[in-house]
């Protein structure tokens, strides 16, 4: 059930899992994700979105939460290459996330093609926010500003990003420098 | 009259404030920029000349637009306060400043990407013919939707496809081919057609279409273009003669309507 991708979005719900495996389906979770330490992987519990900004939902919603089996350790960029994902894209991913999470979790799309365009190149910029909305890191709410999607919940460490953000130094000037479209296509 | 003046002003006011607060949702201010005594003080100001429904209406979305901004206040402390806060001005200069690599790094060391695997599995296949079962028929599914009645598929042929410009009439070797025998119809005796004279159609666009199967005519060795002068000919040839390897010149010849005029 936690593997096997069934419809639009991976992982089960709380409720999938109890019809399946009884009321102690979370013994039988913390089980398997003492088995798949070995293979460097883990249960993963996303707690389902609070309702807003500032207002915390209500505590009967444990059975929409749901459970993802993700990696336990981190990707080398040689690993992360073999996924298919470039540099650059990654580097966007980073960006926009950074920039979601600085605007405490909603910001406005062109703002963030500004930033993606800045490290991907201008028209690249369109087709990655599309990409990174359809694959769920992003979403885009009903007021057309965009927040962070159910995948980042799901797969991204986000205060150690920030933090590693945080504290980073700029790397000398010739490799910061703003990229012209052309040179987007930079393989990672 | 004064009264009017006041009540008009006060709306404005109002208006305004209900504004700043959309754009503090839309995350183009920061919450603090609004004054929240200040805002109140406004609302108050204006609550005894409340006449029309649309006045009370007004008050009523100026109120819970500025308990939206105390709200975005609110969570906006309590982010400064947790482990994710840094500054977006910080952020967006931090971005600037670094290199991809270093950003796709940092992300690479944050990320723990799902396992997810795409496979049909008997429980699936199971799922999915009791889904088809207890699917409702397509007229009974589109009744709900409300679409009126429903107009039966028809079926349709190549000249109305054509003619909505679905498919094209005739394949395009097709036409290059009628082309080629136009050409060599109208060159007769002379074994040679002027080359506007030719592209001529009944318009512009005619034009346009015929100069571009003149233009693969000639790269497949249809025809040849002859160059007198100020004059262009095209010489059809009785047998096509491709060149394998492409044409060695590439000759572009501008179609604007000034020529056109100038060859008629």
């Amino acid at each position: 059930m936690l593997f096997f991708k069934r419809g639009r979005i991976p992982g089960a719900r709380s409720w999938e899992l109890k019809t399946g495996l009884g009321k102690g389906y979370t013994k039988v979770l913390e089980q398997l994700d003492e088995n798949l330490k070995d293979l460097d992987l883990e249960v993963k519990k996303v707690e389902p979105q609070t309702l807003s900004d500032f207002k915390p939902g209500p505590d009967d919603r444990e059975e929409e939460s749901r459970y993802f089996v993700r990696l336990k350790g981190t990707l080398a960029p040689k690993e992360a290459r073999l996924c298919g994902w470039r540099i650059d894209n990654l580097a966007a991913l980073a960006a926009s996330l950074a920039l979601v999470v600085s605007k405490q979790g909603r910001s406005e799309r062109k703002e963030l093609e500004t930033v993606i365009g800045n490290k991907a190149g201008r028209w690249r910029a369109l087709t990655l926010m599309d990409t990174f909305l359809r694959s769920g890191y992003l979403e885009e709410d009903e007021e057309g500003l965009i927040k962070l999607g159910w995948r980042t919940r799901a797969e991204l460490d986000l205060p150690s990003l920030m933090t590693l953000l945080a504290e980073s130094k700029a790397p000398s000037v010739e490799s910061s420098e703003p990229v012209d479209d052309d040179q987007a296509s930079m393989e990672g | 009259m004064t009264e009017k003046v006041s009540r008009s002003s006060g709306r404005r006011e109002l208006d305004e404030l209900i504004q700043t607060c959309i754009s503090i949702e839309n995350r183009r201010f920061n919450p603090f920029l609004l004054d929240i005594s200040e805002a109140l003080s406004i609302i108050r100001r204006h609550s005894n000349k409340l006449r029309t429904l649309e006045d009370h209406l007004l008050d009523m979305r100026a109120i819970t637009s500025v308990a939206r901004v105390v709200g975005l206040q609110s969570a906006d402390l309590r982010f400064q306060s947790s482990a994710l806060y840094v500054d977006p001005s910080i952020v967006k200069e931090k971005l600037d400043s670094l290199s991809r690599e270093q950003l796709a790094e940092f992300l690479l060391l944050s990320w723990h990407p799902i396992v997810e695997l795409e496979q049909l599995t008997l429980a699936s296949t199971k799922e999915a013919k009791e889904f088809w079962e207890k699917m409702l028929s397509f007229f009974e599914r589109r009744k709900r939707l409300h679409l009126g009645p429903f107009v039966m598929p028809e079926t349709t042929d190549l000249g109305e496809l054509a003619r909505m410009r679905v498919v094209e009439e005739r394949a395009y070797t097709r036409k290059m081919q009628d082309l080629w025998r136009d050409l060599k119809e109208r060159a007769g005796e002379d074994q040679r057609v002027d080359y506007w004279d030719f592209i001529g159609g009944s318009d512009f666009a005619q034009t346009v279409v015929r100069a571009q199967l003149v233009s693969f005519l000639l790269s497949y060795g249809y025809a040849n273009l002859l160059r007198k002068g100020n004059n262009m000919f095209l010489v059809p040839k009785a047998k096509p003669d491709p060149h394998i390897e492409g044409s060695r010149l590439s000759f572009p010849i501008p179609i604007t309507k000034e020529v056109l005029v100038r060859a008629k």
